[in-house]
């Protein structure tokens, strides 16, 4: 009996996979270049500026002699996106929960994913122009504070915990749910016993990256916090931050200001970086599990 | 597009050939042992004799075939019940191909130049018509599983039970001298089996009744009178 | 047919772990569970519709399960076996869209009934389901207890409890040394018999069954019967099954539907060996599907 030859790959669907390999290469090769600058820049003008004292001292405006470093920033910013944080997790979680469970296809839920899918396109700076005008012109419990900075900054972390939030909630399989269910218990219970804690992994991830985010925003921060030199720990006062500091540090004609604000930028990119990797850590884990 | 299970349904119909073949080769057997009766034919009788190996063959087959059938197809309702009468069916033709080795057997030992009684030789002659029309029409009944054809052979073996005892108040009769006495008993059997085949004719309608309505009804004949119904 | 004078005893058991480890066949042990013998609840349902939103599923449907007794649903797709069961234990209404209506009483009282609170329902009448779903993030102990805990029974003995069920299911063996494990690390049988053990904890009176062996190899199809047989002794169970010769196995009476609407309801052995409808014949022969 002969065994039938399967037909050899011609040469001319060879030359193609390799045409095709060779242009997607490339095209990776260059999306990562801008990257690979922006890291190779930062390193090299930031990290000059990385020492003891720049961590452990707040910036103090002199224009001559020793300009202080960034504490007040770092302190500032982890400030303002934890307060952020805390108010716009739970409640995109919880918007989240009702678009998934309860509101499910009807339509008030999909005019809801709607406005929410609306709101993550707006711009940072609609955010903090909409905290001005409400807050910060009217005076309402003080001028600029920090708070009213948190606040802005939670309005734009709120739609992305939302969408990642709805979409780990809808991979927790309804077999769970129905699980539950016909066990007999309530819904909230269902809830709060099953689908939270198995989708734990996945919404812690999708709030981190939602931090991430928020740190790094300039413009909110602008028309609400300010500015301030101070280590400060009051929310209601004026409050210093990353953003802000690299955003009037490069505007100075003094180098070593303008080093100040590559270092400022260098500590802003790791923070963002260590968040992402401790996101990653927590997906693996509960993948692993 | 093929019905479902359509090799199922083609194993089911060969089994079924197979057995109405059966009922085919008894009715050959019955003729030829018969006609051996009839005429003292010796040799005739020694092939129905050699032949029964091909009803014995018949019924492993089928048995075997059943077996796999009930293994690899697991037949339910009105399978399983065509399936489970088939089995009995088969015996009953095993029976009845040993119920014509018997007679033919008895051919050589009932001699050659014996006496012969009138009324005994037509009474058998009535008797083997009875047995051959009563086997022929329960394969029919079989084949088209028809319950008024099967309830019709009771009567017709009622029958044959009445010729039965007719021979063997005949054989008493005549049975003075020694050679028509030792002839009369031989004639005695061999209404005996062919009395037997007649059973196993009924045992048969018993079970075409089973296939179609799902209940086993014993029918009455000369051995059992009165009929119980017992839905199996 | 069995002549009445003859004596049936109760098969004898194969003893309990301590043979050879690997194949011991643990006999489920439900006289640990504490409910009496004979104890089952007859089910009747009444005149029960079922939608789909407009789709009419199930068209005046009257059935009776017998207590302590196992009813066997079979039918080809479609035929409404699934929403019928879930309209027993109120499942069906959780399906966006879906309604049911009529009459389903345990014992004397309606399920559908005004001012009847569903989860009291569902915890009296328990459920499995085809794909085992054991929750994920909980250890075989903590599943197990989950009806418990979340239909908020109080219980000062739940570990007893816990350990009864899994002995009830003749799981003990094969989990006492590992019950803080995750409960996906089982078997697919394992785990389907630890959902029965989960149900069974909470003490229901009728089981319902939704093609339970589905998922699951001829061997671990083969235990799950075998404990369905302990089970009926205490409870009344339900089943929905598309593989006929487990309906003939497993069960008392077999009701076979088709559109929606009751075909014939009989004793299995009756309808396997002679059924009176024509439409029954055709299916369990295989004539349609």
């Amino acid at each position: 009996m002969t065994v039938t030859a399967l037909p050899e790959i011609s040469a001319r669907r060879r030359r193609t996979d390799k045409v095709m390999r060779g242009v997607l290469l490339v095209g990776t090769v260059i999306a990562l270049v801008p990257l690979g600058l922006i890291l190779y820049y930062l390193l090299y003008k930031g990290l000059g500026t990385w020492n003891s004292s720049f961590f452990t001292t707040d910036p103090n405006g002199n224009f001559f002699g020793n300009h202080g470093g960034i504490r007040s920033a770092i302190f500032g910013t982890l400030e303002i996106v934890g307060f952020a944080t805390v108010i716009s997790v739970p409640a995109g979680i919880g918007v989240a929960l009702f678009l998934t469970e309860y509101g499910k296809n009807s339509r008030f839920a999909n005019v809801v994913r709607y406005f929410v899918d609306v709101m993550t396109g707006v711009p940072s700076i609609v955010f903090g122009l909409f905290i001005y005008i409400s807050l910060v012109i009217s005076h309402i419990g003080g001028g600029f504070t920090a708070w009213k900075g948190a606040l802005a900054v939670s309005l734009l972390m709120l739609p992305i915990v939302i969408r990642s939030s709805e979409v780990v909630l809808l991979l927790v399989p309804t077999s769970l749910r129905e699980a539950a269910l016909a066990l007999g218990a309530p819904r909230w219970r269902v809830i709060t016993r099953v689908v939270l804690p198995t989708s734990l992994s996945g919404l812690i991830t999708g709030s981190l990256l939602a931090v991430a985010r928020g740190m790094g925003e300039t413009a909110p921060l602008l028309f609400t916090v300010s500015s301030a030199f101070v280590l400060t720990g009051n929310l209601s006062s004026q409050m210093n931050t990353l953003p802000v500091q690299i955003f009037t540090d490069i505007k100075s004609p003094e180098p070593a200001i303008t080093a100040r604000a590559w270092g400022a930028g260098l500590t802003l990119v790791t923070l963002v970086l260590i968040i992402n990797v401790i996101a990653r850590l927590i997906a693996r884990r509960s993948r692993m599990a | 597009m093929q019905e479902t299970r359509h090799q199922f349904r083609e194993d089911l119909k060969e089994l079924e050939r197979q057995v109405l073949g059966g009922l085919d080769l008894v009715i050959q057997q019955l003729d030829r042992a018969l006609e051996s009766v009839s005429y003292q034919d010796v040799e005739l009788a020694g092939m129905v004799v050699a032949d029964d190996d091909r009803i014995d063959g018949r019924y492993l087959e089928v048995h075997q075939g059943i077996l796999s059938l009930l293994a690899r197809q697991a037949p339910v309702a009105g399978d399983l019940r065509i399936v489970a009468a088939l089995l009995h069916v088969i015996r009953c033709i095993e029976r009845m191909g040993d119920q014509c080795v018997n007679i033919a057997k008895l051919v050589p030992l009932s001699g050659y130049e014996s006496p012969k009684d009138k009324d005994i030789l037509d009474a058998i002659e009535r008797m083997g018509q009875l047995a051959r029309s009563q086997v022929s029409q329960a394969k029919e009944a079989l084949a088209s599983r028809n319950v008024e054809l099967s309830q019709d052979l009771v009567r017709q073996d009622a029958e044959i039970n009445a010729l039965n005892r007719k021979i063997f108040r005949r054989a008493v009769e005549v049975g003075d001298e020694i050679d028509m006495r030792e002839w009369g008993m031989f004639m005695i059997l061999v209404a005996r089996c062919l009395e037997r085949i007649g059973d196993n004719t009924v045992d048969i309608a018993e079970q075409v009744v089973f296939v179609v309505t799902g209940l086993f009804r014993e029918m009455a004949d000369a051995s059992s009178p009165g009929e119980h119904a017992r839905s199996r | 047919m069995i002549p009445p004078e003859t004596n049936i005893e109760e098969p004898t058991r194969m003893s309990t772990p301590g043979g050879p480890p690997e194949q011991a066949q643990e006999a489920p042990d439900l006289s640990a569970l504490g409910v009496k013998e004979g104890a089952g609840h007859a089910v009747s349902v009444k005149g029960l519709h079922a939608y789909y939103g407009e789709q009419h599923a199930l068209k005046g449907i009257d059935l009776e399960f017998p207590a302590n007794e196992v009813t066997a649903l079979i039918g080809p797709s479609g035929c409404g076996k699934s929403t019928m069961v879930r309209c027993i234990n109120r499942m069906h209404e959780e399906i966006p869209g879906a309604r049911a209506e009529g009459s389903v009483t345990l014992d004397d009282v309606d399920v559908y009934g005004d001012g009847v609170d569903v989860t009291s329902v569902r915890r009296m009448i328990g459920m499995v389901f085809q794909k085992p779903n054991p929750f994920p993030t909980m250890s075989i102990f903590d599943n197990v207890a989950a009806g418990l805990r979340l239909t908020g029974t109080k219980s000062d003995n739940l570990r007893e409890r816990v350990h009864k069920a899994l002995r009830a299911v003749g799981l003990w063996g094969e989990v006492k040394n590992r019950l803080s494990e995750a409960g996906t690390g089982l078997s697919g049988g394992q785990q389907q018999r630890l959902c029965i053990a989960r149900t069974v904890a909470v003490e229901p009176e009728v089981i319902l069954m939704d093609e339970p062996c589905s998922a699951l190899d001829p061997i671990a199809t083969l235990r799950v019967e075998e404990l369905i047989d302990e089970l009926k002794g205490r409870y009344t169970i339900v089943i929905v099954t598309h593989n006929m010769q487990q309906a003939a196995r497993v069960a008392d009476s077999t009701v076979f539907m088709l559109g929606g609407e009751v075909v014939e309801h009989a004793p299995t052995n009756d309808v396997f060996t002679n059924p009176k409808d024509e439409r029954t014949e055709r299916y369990v022969t295989g004539k349609f599907g």
